[in-house]
């Protein structure tokens, strides 16, 4: 489903004039399967972020090749990337990342109208959502009326509404106590199971890392496999 | 995005911000009204000078320079030929003084010959009656009944206008004269010379069949007599009466003569006097006083609209940092709009939509205020200025004008401004690095 070779990229430091050039990606391979649970594990500064924020075709890549659903994605332009992403991608970040001026339910169906769905379809598809995600009583409270758990799942439902086979997660668990995280990555596990979604998870957390069917350590920018799941 | 949705995208935006935008949409308000009012200006005063200038003349007549207004027949019949030429009047003055008698009242005035077949086709409408069908017919312009005096009359004019000189002021003897219907009267007529005017002749009784319109110009002061150009031999028999045994000098006219053509409609006067002057006729037409009156008109709303624009600019200062602002603000947001795949084209056209819609509000209450500042200049500004200068000629003044070409214009520039003005803004905004605008504190 993703097949990503020598993946190279270089940060420039410095003040103008005298930058250093600092690698943040070292050949970078590797491949997930539809249906999997991949974790990509490693310190702060090891160059986990720069991986997914090049998944995610934030940016691009200087080197290197990423091949989505036999789309080379890595050469696309920002608008390309950006309808790729919304057709594709959802994204679960650390901090949730809601529109603080929009309900449960509105931002939930901020994608939907970015595709330009109709409204009637628009909250059939929410309704629906936000059941499999358990927020159907929390429809029209702001992100601020929310416990930490709620917004995650606000956030998740958010990235699951379109339907895309593919979500990115960035750090998913690291604003949450330890009860809610074990509620969210169970959620992730069942949307995993139940829908066959592929999740590809960016986290320092090794206890979040466990759930993943395929387990990669990010060190100095360069990705090691640590094997099956089932082998740690 | 839906359109419907982009709209209320926006319109969510600005109730947050409900008094930031607020305050740009009035500076742009300001700005814009500014702009019109100041131009309107110049559409009021041309407009006041053209009516003045097509009030006081028939539009459609092409007067002949003075030494070539005597025309032979042939010379007639030529220029009768030219296409869209709908008469060539010809019009008859008689120099010497004409007393006109009408029960125990008596005038002073002046006498005009005229074709009225010719006359009816192109002047406006007679105020009362109808044009003579006999000789003994004539018509009176408009105000033959005020200067019709008698002695009581004569005596309350002076004392009026006495008491008006005492007051810096003129009296025109409105008040006094023949009030009742002219139509139908008897008025007896009497010819003098200008070099021996107690001397008259015998008088002539002619009817009064009509009135003629009221003259353009206020002051004015018409009481002409106006009769059939058949009468010319009556006439020069009466003079020659008058002159008794005086020596006249050998190249004294009694008649003069003038010549003015007549167009069928004001569009076909220029091709007219283009095609007299080719035909080397000394023409010349109040509709091209109209034209250099419009260059110097449209140089100066040229001028003020370009100093109201100024005006909008410094308004679009306003917008720019409200949407500047706006940018910065909603930074994390932006993020992750492009994050879950907004384009980069739907977040520029977004932040344009809330410039536009502050350009279109500001533009909308500017054009109401406008209005409204136009008409209440026009109301007031007579009476402010009568009561300053004691002078009364200023109610026929149009101070301000507002036509739709003035809102087109004035709406283009506000409007377009203020698109100017989020454009930058808005590319700021789709410059924004996701991950950067993600960081950001909540």
């Amino acid at each position: 489903m993703i097949k990503v070779t020598n993946l190279q990229h270089t940060f420039s430091i410095g003040k103008r004039g005298k930058e250093r050039q600092v690698p943040v990606l070292r050949d970078v391979s590797f491949d997930v399967k539809k249906g999997e649970i991949v974790a990509v594990v490693g310190k702060s500064g090891s160059g986990k972020s720069t991986l997914l924020q090049i998944l995610a075709g934030f940016m691009k890549p200087e080197h290197g090749s990423i091949v989505v659903n036999a789309q080379e994605i890595a050469a696309f332009n920002e608008v390309q990337s950006a309808k790729f992403r919304l057709e594709n991608f959802g994204f679960i970040f650390q901090n949730f990342q809601l529109m603080p001026s929009l309900t449960a339910f509105e931002n939930i169906e901020l994608p939907l109208k970015l595709q330009g769905m109709n409204v009637s379809e628009r909250r059939k598809r929410v309704e629906v959502i936000m059941k499999k995600v358990g927020l159907t009583e929390v429809t029209d409270h702001y992100p601020n009326e929310l416990s930490g758990g709620q917004q995650q799942r606000v956030s998740i439902a958010r990235a699951l509404v379109t339907n895309a086979p593919i979500l990115l997660a960035d750090e998913p668990t690291g604003s949450l106590d330890s009860e809610t995280e074990q509620d969210i990555l169970m959620l992730i596990q069942q949307l995993n199971r139940e829908l066959d979604l592929t999740f590809i998870i960016i986290t320092h957390d090794e206890e979040v890392a466990m759930i993943a069917d395929k387990r990669y350590r990010m060190h100095d920018g360069q990705l090691v496999k640590e094997g099956e799941h089932n082998a740690f | 995005m839906l359109f419907k949705d982009q709209v209320n995208f926006v319109m969510q935006h600005i109730k947050k911000n409900k008094l930031r935008v607020f305050m740009t949409v009035l500076a742009a308000t300001m700005g814009c009204a500014f702009l019109i009012v100041l131009a309107s200006i110049g559409f009021g005063l041309q407009d006041s000078i053209e009516d003045e200038i097509l009030s006081s003349e028939t539009v459609t007549k092409i007067e002949v320079l003075g030494s070539q207004a005597l025309f032979t027949e042939e010379e007639v019949a030529d220029i009768e030929g030219v296409e869209n030429v709908q008469t060539v009047l010809k019009t008859t003055s008689v120099d010497a003084n004409v007393a006109g008698y009408m029960e125990d009242r008596d005038t002073s005035t002046s006498l005009r010959l005229v074709d009225f077949t010719d006359y009816a086709a192109v002047s406006k409408p007679l105020s009362e009656g109808k044009y003579p069908e006999n000789e003994n017919e004539i018509i009176v312009g408009y105000h033959f009944g005020q200067t019709l005096l008698n002695e009581a009359d004569r005596k309350l004019v002076e004392e009026k206008s006495k008491a008006a000189e005492a007051e810096g002021t003129y009296y025109d003897g409105a008040e006094e004269g023949y009030k009742d219907s002219l139509i139908g009267k008897e008025v007896e007529i009497a010819l003098s010379t200008h070099e021996q005017p107690d001397v008259l002749s015998d008088r002539k009784t002619y009817t009064i069949v009509g009135v003629m319109p009221e003259p353009a110009y206020e002051w004015a002061i018409e009481n002409r007599i106006y009769m059939m150009d058949e009468q010319r031999e009556v006439i020069e028999n009466m003079y020659s009466q008058a002159i008794a045994d005086l020596e006249v000098a050998s190249d004294f006219e009694l008649f003069s003569e003038r010549f003015d053509i007549y167009a069928e409609s004001l569009e076909y006067v220029k091709p007219i006097l283009e095609e007299l002057r080719g035909k080397g006729y000394g023409v010349y037409s109040v509709t091209e006083q109209l034209d250099e009156l419009n260059v110097f008109f449209l140089v100066l709303k040229a001028g003020l609209v370009f100093v109201g624009t100024i005006a909008v600019l410094i308004a679009s200062i306003g917008i720019f940092n409200t949407m500047t602002m706006a940018v910065t603000e909603r930074t994390r947001e932006i993020g992750v709009l492009k994050a879950i795949g907004a384009s980069p084209k739907l977040i520029q056209r977004l932040f344009l939509m809330e410039s536009t819609f502050i350009g279109v509000i500001g533009t909308v209450l500017a054009i109401a205020i406008s209005y409204v500042v136009s008409f209440a200049s026009n109301a007031l500004l007579p009476i402010i200025l009568k009561a300053a200068t004691g002078e009364d000629g200023f109610n026929n003044v149009q101070f301000s004008a507002i036509p739709w070409q003035l809102v087109v214009i004035a709406a283009a520039i506000s409007i377009g401004v203020a698109m100017i003005s989020g454009l930058r803004p808005a590319r700021k905004a789709t410059k924004i690095e996701v991950m950067q605008a993600l960081r950001q504190e909540l």
